[in-house]
């Protein structure tokens, strides 16, 4: 890596200014309505430095391109300056036309004036001028002192751990191991399957769970490039992309595992009532909806039992554990309400209501929820079904919660049914089923470990929700099925084959490329007083090293994030993050504040 | 003669989904063809506003997408472009592909729009949703991918104000349309949706009353670079200050035959109802609804802040809408909580939030892959893989599965995309291929 990043004199060895090129985008409109975008080629092209300034109607497109392209090739041009929207967008494309041009792709500096102008100044059409021409000249003075940079390799150890051994982790080991990686699923229960071990038959398919994932587990044992540890508790887990080392206890000792990529597929806990919740673990025949799926696994035909009670009339309480509200439901252990809905349990109730009204058709049922949310494909049929066997529906709202009385007798369920007039509604019925959703298990020592982003729900937070949705913060760890939120067996099984697709895409190569903006010493600068690594959130980033018997910092380029909380407390300047330098910051504030 | 290439992957459709499929698929190492029937890529997804729950520009996060896609060394796009049929020879697919003609030389194109400029002919802009204007000529929209104009034949006038504009003389206007067969190892079918037709929901005036409008039109109007710029209604150009949306319209009712819940309506007009308290503050806003579906990951909180926005939510049916001399609308609902008579409500602007159908007719493809009773697509067994459909080496990813959401369909693109490339490994290795992975 180039430790030259602070290149305080710009140009090259010679002294000579290097050229640079200025490029205006219209964005079509989006931002040649609002900024005169020929004003501010005019004023770039008198900035000292700039070679030629141009504004052209789409940048992006194969035609702004290729100006740059002819540029390089016939002005000499040999740093680039775009104005256009924002960098995560267009970033990448403009450094791809440095490169294939054949100049170092860092020499380039991409200014947003759509989103930071255009788009936030729309009635000042002046003053929207005048600041895309302060930004575009910060731009050029920052490209004059950048140093030309290159990517990080990290070598890729093409193995990948999966943690969890439920259907999320085991597609996402199959697709892997189709794929030729080895994959080791670390599965802390005695047996693989995860929830789906205590699943009957299964929606939408109606196969038996047990069958399905007899399959998966046949599929798993015949594939030689993966290795199962059951009982196996993680004990830590640390490294970086292309580099973890896994180290977990199972009775039979402790065992180390690297791997270049992890996959989370934790999945989830059933949510437990509190105690005493809708009378749950108080009174008898209050049970949970996995609770009556077991019961009917091995009931008998004919006759509803519940504890040797026969059971004629049942009540469901849907959203319990789910969409609580402050104030008016008990906060969990940590003190904040599940406010998210469980995703799956209306047409699990629905789908299991209509498999017990077809072998006891006699059972009344009364089903008492705030919205039914059957949204698959075939789950709307689930509820129709359920009205047709006569199953009554019942719906409140989030403050006025239904209220249960349980006696010997039974259970006497009140509720103020918002769609009868708000007429409070009375039933007596033999058992209460309560309809729970989900939480994440307990994943800890990952998130603490590995740094993994945890959102306010508990589960684990995807880099972006729409377009990365299988993809942790934390470059190489990737999540699966329901750790990340609440979802069914098939949304699991698509997340597992996801996540595998991305993880077989970062081990594709046998080096991973890394961006080079990290945080570089200059030795000669450091005194070794360490404050930089108090700073540091990413442990083993920074350490103090005996360098030509001098203690100081160092850095390790794949773990540093170049965050710059280290060069912000270095009292010597001896840090710099690459691409990003304080004379950079300098020089671009000026060229800001000049008036 | 015809052109021919070879790929290992064929992608019919380029939305979110076709574009994640072929992303994935290509990053793996492995080559692709997409096919696309418009002239440019994006789907649906470019043209909307803003994406729940998050509030991302939706143009700003697609565009990112489309630009991979464009420049992927493994990646060949054929925009514009129709999948005539699909035959199987020796266990590869040849696809018989139509390249409509744009009636401009695309090599020697430089997108600089000098043609639109000079065209005088205006029509209803397909991408606004008929809520502004193109030309008959014209770029599809602004950050469309490609950046090419499409004559419209069935405006233009053959005045030949275009060809005199061209710099490069690029307009052909008797280009015909070029045959293209692509071979390759697997297809990915990615073929999005529609919305439900209103034609079959007449009894919602869509179409006859300009105030009520479909979700995608009030897309295109939440959008920052929309047509109007700003939230207007259609009749007269109007601020509304009073906007319902009518949910479950084409959704949740076997009377039109689409008895399924589209998935997606509940939270784009809780989005839209967001976007609008934004930029119409003092509007009301009222959301005649079923059930809310907010199910997916912030979903249910996203929901609760339109609430504290104080967005009206209603439990109600709406029977018909009828419109006065002023164009404003009445609803004629019956409401399923509180009372239950039947009431009439005025707004001066309606969005119907349509549901979701399938968008493309793949039967045609003769390719033998299932399909529901209601056009859409299934895999083999949605336990095991979510994209390996019964028919060998094809492959079926996003909303052409049934609806579903941008992170659902990016998953399902992902997971089709692994799905393929371990079919292609697995019959160059010669081994038996089971729908295993």
């Amino acid at each position: 890596m180039n430790a030259n990043v602070e290149g305080n004199v710009p140009g090259d060895v010679s002294g000579r200014q290097p050229k640079v090129a200025v490029y205006i985008c219209h964005c079509g409109g989006n931002i040649s309505d609002t900024v005169d975008v020929a004003a501010v080629a005019a004023a770039m092209a008198q900035y000292p430095g700039v070679a030629i300034a141009r504004e052209y109607p789409f940048m992006c497109s194969s035609g702004g391109q290729d100006l740059i392209l002819d540029d390089i090739a016939k002005l000499g041009v040999e740093r680039v300056v775009v104005a256009a929207c924002a960098p995560s967008l267009h970033e990448l494309t403009f450094r791809g036309v440095l490169q294939r041009a054949g100049i170092n792709p860092y020499l380039y500096e991409h200014v947003n004036i759509r989103e930071q102008v255009s788009w936030v100044h729309k009635a000042d059409h002046d003053g929207a001028t005048a600041k895309a021409i302060r930004l575009v000249q910060a731009g050029v003075e920052k490209v004059l002192r950048q140093a030309p940079l290159s990517a990080l390799h990290a070598p890729a150890n093409r193995r990948v751990a999966v943690i969890g051994g439920g259907p999320a982790g085991l597609k996402a080991a199959l697709c892997l191991a189709a794929k030729g990686h080895e994959a080791v699923i670390i599965e802390k229960a005695p047996w693989l399957g995860g929830k789906l071990r205590d699943l009957g038959k299964v929606f939408p398919t109606g196969a038996e769970a047990s069958e399905t994932l007899r399959k998966l587990e046949e599929l798993v044992a015949a594939e030689k490039r993966i290795t199962v540890h059951t009982r196996a508790e993680i004990d830590s887990i640390s490294g970086f992309v292309g580099n973890f080392t896994i180290t977990f206890n199972t009775p039979d000792g402790s065992s180390q595992v690297t791997a270049g990529a992890v996959i989370v597929a934790t999945g989830f806990e059933h949510y437990r009532p509190h105690p005493g919740e809708f009378g749950y673990g108080q009174a008898a025949h209050v049970i949970t909806l996995p609770e009556l799926i077991s019961l009917l696994k091995d009931s008998p035909p004919r006759r509803l039992e519940h504890h040797g009670k026969e059971i004629k009339s049942l009540a469901m309480i849907h959203c319990v554990g789910s969409r609580q509200v402050e104030g008016v439901h008990q906060p969990q252990a940590d003190g904040k309400v599940n406010d998210y809905c469980s995703r799956v349990c209306c047409s699990a109730a629905l789908y299991t209501i209509n498999r017990l009204k077809d072998k006891y058709p006699h059972v009344r049922i009364y089903d008492i929820y705030r919205d039914i949310r059957s949204y698959g494909m075939q789950h709307e049929g689930y509820y129709e079904r359920a009205s047709k066997h006569g199953v009554l529906f019942f719906r409140h709202t989030e403050t006025d919660q239904p209220i249960v009385e349980s006696s010997e007798r039974g259970h006497t369920v009140k509720v103020k049914d918002v769609l009868t007039w708000n007429e409070e509604m009375e039933m007596q019925v033999d058992l209460l089923v309560l309809v729970t959703g989900m939480m994440p298990s307990d994943t800890k020592r990952l998130t603490s470990q590995l740094k993994l982003s945890v959102g306010a729900d508990r589960f684990l937070q995807e880099v972006h929700p729409k377009l990365r949705p299988v993809e942790m913060a934390i470059e190489g760890v990737f999540v699966a099925g329901a750790a990340q939120a609440p979802m069914d067996m098939t949304e699991a099984i698509a997340a597992g084959a996801a996540a595998a697709a991305k993880a077989a895409i970062l081990l594709s190569e046998p080096e991973i490329p890394l961006k080079p903006f990290v945080a570089v010493v200059d030795e000669s600068r450091c005194t070794g007083c360490g404050d930089c690594l108090a700073e540091c959130s990413y442990q083993g980033t920074l350490v103090m090293a005996e360098v030509n018997g001098r203690t100081v910092a160092q850095v390790n380029p794949a773990l540093c994030k170049g965050c710059g909380a280290c060069v912000a407390v270095c009292p010597t300047r001896a840090i710099n993050v690459a691409g990003w330098t304080l004379d950079q910051f300098e020089a671009m504030v000026e060229a800001i504040a000049k008036a | 003669m015809t052109e021919s290439i070879e790929v290992d992957v064929l992608v019919i459709g380029s939305g979110i989904a076709g574009l994640q499929a072929s992303l994935d698929v290509a990053d793996q190492g492995f080559s692709v063809a997409i096919v696309e029937k418009s002239p440019s890529i994006g789907g649906k997804m470019i043209s909307l506003s803003k994406v729940f729950p998050t509030l991302d520009c939706a143009s700003c996060i697609t565009t990112p997408r489309m630009a991979s896609v464009s420049h992927h060394p493994r990646i060949q796009t054929f925009t514009y472009s129709v999948v005539e049929a699909i035959r199987r020879v020796n266990g590869s697919f040849v696809a018989a592909v139509t390249r409509r003609p744009r009636y401009i030389d695309e090599a020697a194109c430089i997108s600089c729009g000098h043609c639109e400029d000079a065209c005088p002919v205006y029509v209803p802009d397909e991408f606004e949703v008929g809520l502004g204007t193109r030309k008959a000529i014209s770029i599809p929209f602004t950050n469309a991918i490609p950046q090419f104009p499409v004559l419209d034949m069935q405006y233009c006038i053959r005045c030949g104000a275009c060809a005199r504009a061209c710099p490069k003389e690029c307009i052909n206007f008797l280009q015909q349309p070029s045959p293209l067969e692509i071979t390759a190892k697997a297809v990915i079918l990615a073929t999005g949706y529609e919305t439900t037709p209103m034609t079959i929901k007449k009894q919602y005036g869509m179409g006859r009353f300009p105030n009520v409008i479909s979700a995608l039109a009030a897309e295109r109007l939440l959008a920052p670079h929309g047509p109007y710029g700003r939230v207007l209604r259609p009749s007269d150009g109007k601020v509304p200050d009073s906007i319902a949306y009518v949910q479950c319209a084409g959704s949740r009712d076997s009377s039109i035959g689409v008895p399924y819940c589209s998935r997606v309506c509940c939270m784009y007009a809780i989005k839209q109802a967001i976007l609008l308290s934004g930029s119409l503050p003092r509007a009301d806003i009222t959301i005649y609804y079923m059930d809310i579906r907010a199910f997916g990951k912030g979903y249910e909180q996203f929901y609760k802040f339109a609430r504290d926005m104080d967005i009206h939510f209603i439990k109600a049916k709406v029977a018909r809408i009828t419109e006065d001399a002023a164009h404003d609308l009445i609803l004629h609902i019956e409401r399923q909580e509180g009372t239950s008579a039947p009431e009439e409500v005025k707004h001066d602007l309606v969005v119907l939030s349509q549901g979701i159908v399938p968008g493309c007719d793949v039967s045609r493809f003769s390719l033998d892959v299932p399909r529901n009773e209601f056009g859409f697509m299934g895999p083999a067994n949605e336990h095991l893989s979510s994209s390996v459909t019964t028919t060998t080496g094809v492959f079926v990813a996003g909303a052409a599965k049934g609806p579903r959401d941008i992170p659902d369909s990016v998953i399902d693109a992902s997971s089709a995309a692994v799905e393929a490339v371990n079919y292609i490994r697995s019959m160059a290795s010669g081994a038996r291929h089971e729908c295993k992975c």
